[in-house]
């Protein structure tokens, strides 16, 4: 407690150097075109790379390409969903105002890579496994992830007053955050139908170097479309705000 | 107290309640969220006519395949190292289907031990490795794909290989 | 390529899915933009 409370304050009030709206769009105007432009080059290189220049597998053929696009859009739907609850802190502790608006556009996009994550598995799993979907405590959890971005989506817009939905939305949004070491260890606590990790923090990953690679050039090129995205829409989302608070502070004026 | 750390206390609170209390769920309900069970669990207290699914390695040199009554079925053995089941399935297998893979049948178990499966999945492992390393590695006689998992990653994940066209 | 139809859908989805929320997020700040400049050229940036 004490070590949080001396640690508190400072992250807070660096986090308030953010909390202006004027400064985050100057500063994030000027990250958008680099962030974009990177985010657009890494995942074309990346898809190339997996789709043309990598080898097939030994048993999955070229099926094992799906892997590719498959598990960086679940690498970023677990990340983003942590990037949400972190927002969803930020907002709790500090109430942080660009922390409630970047947790309201994180959720859309979270939602999305998730459903990529769930179409393109079943993509996989037809041809290899034999079975579009099965209830394993894998595929169960990442579509309990998919809920809770969409209960999240829902929460946060569902009130006329905004902040109220924040605070819900926030509240829900960390609670959810059990379900994130439940899709990540899934695979090892219960016997599932989906393989267990590739790539572990110790031990080599199970995986032929050549497909290694492209591997990671996607998963970056996904966090850097995610991160993009999300930037974008913040963005857009503090001018909204802008525009409502100067709408409404000019008929406050002329009444 | 200030009221941040006020709402830090809460916070943390409630995210100790909340992680025991589902770590808590999740141990109590472990053996249901299986999504199958092991031939040593069926050996150990399987009981014939229930419907559920059996998962393990297919045995080496357990499979034949024979067609009855115009039908492909398939005759195979699963185990885990401890128990193996004798299983038939009638149908189209799985493109990865081999001896040595992965599978998880779904069925019942019949009187006699033996497995009648309605539907069999390939459970295929975390191992990804293109045609050449496994080719390379047979010939060396470092790995049997029938007998087991392949060798330690680190001998083989930076083996040169010819890239695709 | 075996299982094309497999992989090719699930390239187009990874395609698909950015490049909707890119250009939904492109027009929406474009709206804004021009929205935020009728109403306050000044704080317009």
């Amino acid at each position: 407690m004490d070590a949080i409370a001396l640690i508190a304050p400072r992250a807070g009030r660096g986090l308030h150097r953010f909390a202006n709206p004027g400064r985050f769009l100057r500063l994030a105007g000027a990250v958008q075109p680099w962030l974009t432009g990177s985010a657009i080059i890494v995942t074309a290189i990346g898809l190339y790379w997996a789709l043309f220049i990598s080898p097939a597998d030994w048993q999955q053929g070229d099926a094992v390409r799906i892997m590719y696009v498959h598990v960086p859009a679940a690498w970023l739907a677990s990340m983003g969903y942590a990037g949400l609850a972190l927002c969803s802190l930020a907002s709790i502790i500090w109430r942080h105002p660009l922390a409630d608006l970047a947790a309201a556009e994180i959720g859309p996009v979270g939602a999305g890579f998730t459903a990529l994550c769930l179409a393109t598995g079943s993509l996989w799993g037809k041809p290899m496994w034999g079975a579009w979907w099965v209830w394993d405590a894998r595929l169960t959890s990442v579509l309990v992830l998919f809920f809770l971005y969409l209960g999240h989506i829902a929460l946060v817009r569902a009130f006329d007053e905004p902040q109220r939905g924040y605070r819900a939305g926030s509240i829900l949004a960390l609670v959810g955050v059990v379900n994130l070491p439940i899709i990540k260890f899934s695979v090892d606590w219960w016997n599932t139908l989906h393989q267990p990790a590739t790539i572990t923090l110790m031990g080599a990953p199970t995986m032929a170097l050549t497909m290694l690679w492209p591997l990671l050039v996607c998963a970056i090129g996904f966090t850097l479309v995610f991160a993009a995205l999300v930037v974008a829409r913040t963005r857009a989302a503090v001018m909204e705000r802008r525009i409502r608070a100067l709408l409404m502070a000019r008929s406050e004026a002329s009444a | 107290m200030t009221r941040k750390g006020r709402r830090w206390a809460i916070v943390l609170v409630c995210g100790v309640g909340l992680g025991s209390a589902t770590a808590l769920s999740l141990l109590a309900f472990s053996s249901d969220m299986v999504f199958f069970v092991a031939p040593s669990d069926l050996a150990a207290n399987g009981q014939p006519g229930r419907s559920l699914r059996l998962g393990g390695l297919v045995e080496a040199g357990s499979v034949h395949r024979v067609s009855e009554g115009g039908e492909p079925v398939a005759h195979f053995r699963v185990t885990d190292g401890k128990a193996s089941v004798d299983v038939s399935y009638t149908g189209i297998l799985p493109d990865l289907f081999r001896e040595g893979q992965g599978v998880v049948t779904l069925g019942t178990l019949r009187p006699d031990g033996t497995f009648r499966a309605s539907e069999v999945l390939a459970k295929h492992d975390e191992t990804y490795m293109p045609k050449d390393v496994a080719d390379a590695l047979k010939k060396a006689g470092m790995w049997d794909p029938t007998k087991g998992p392949p060798p330690p990653a680190a001998t083989w994940n930076a083996m040169a290989t010819r890239t695709a066209g | 390529m075996t299982h094309l139809g497999f992989i090719a859908l699930s390239y187009a989805l990874a395609l698909i899915v950015p490049l909707g929320f890119g250009l939904g997020a492109a027009r929406r700040l474009s709206l804004a933009r021009r929205r935020l400049a009728a109403i306050d050229p000044r704080a317009a940036q």
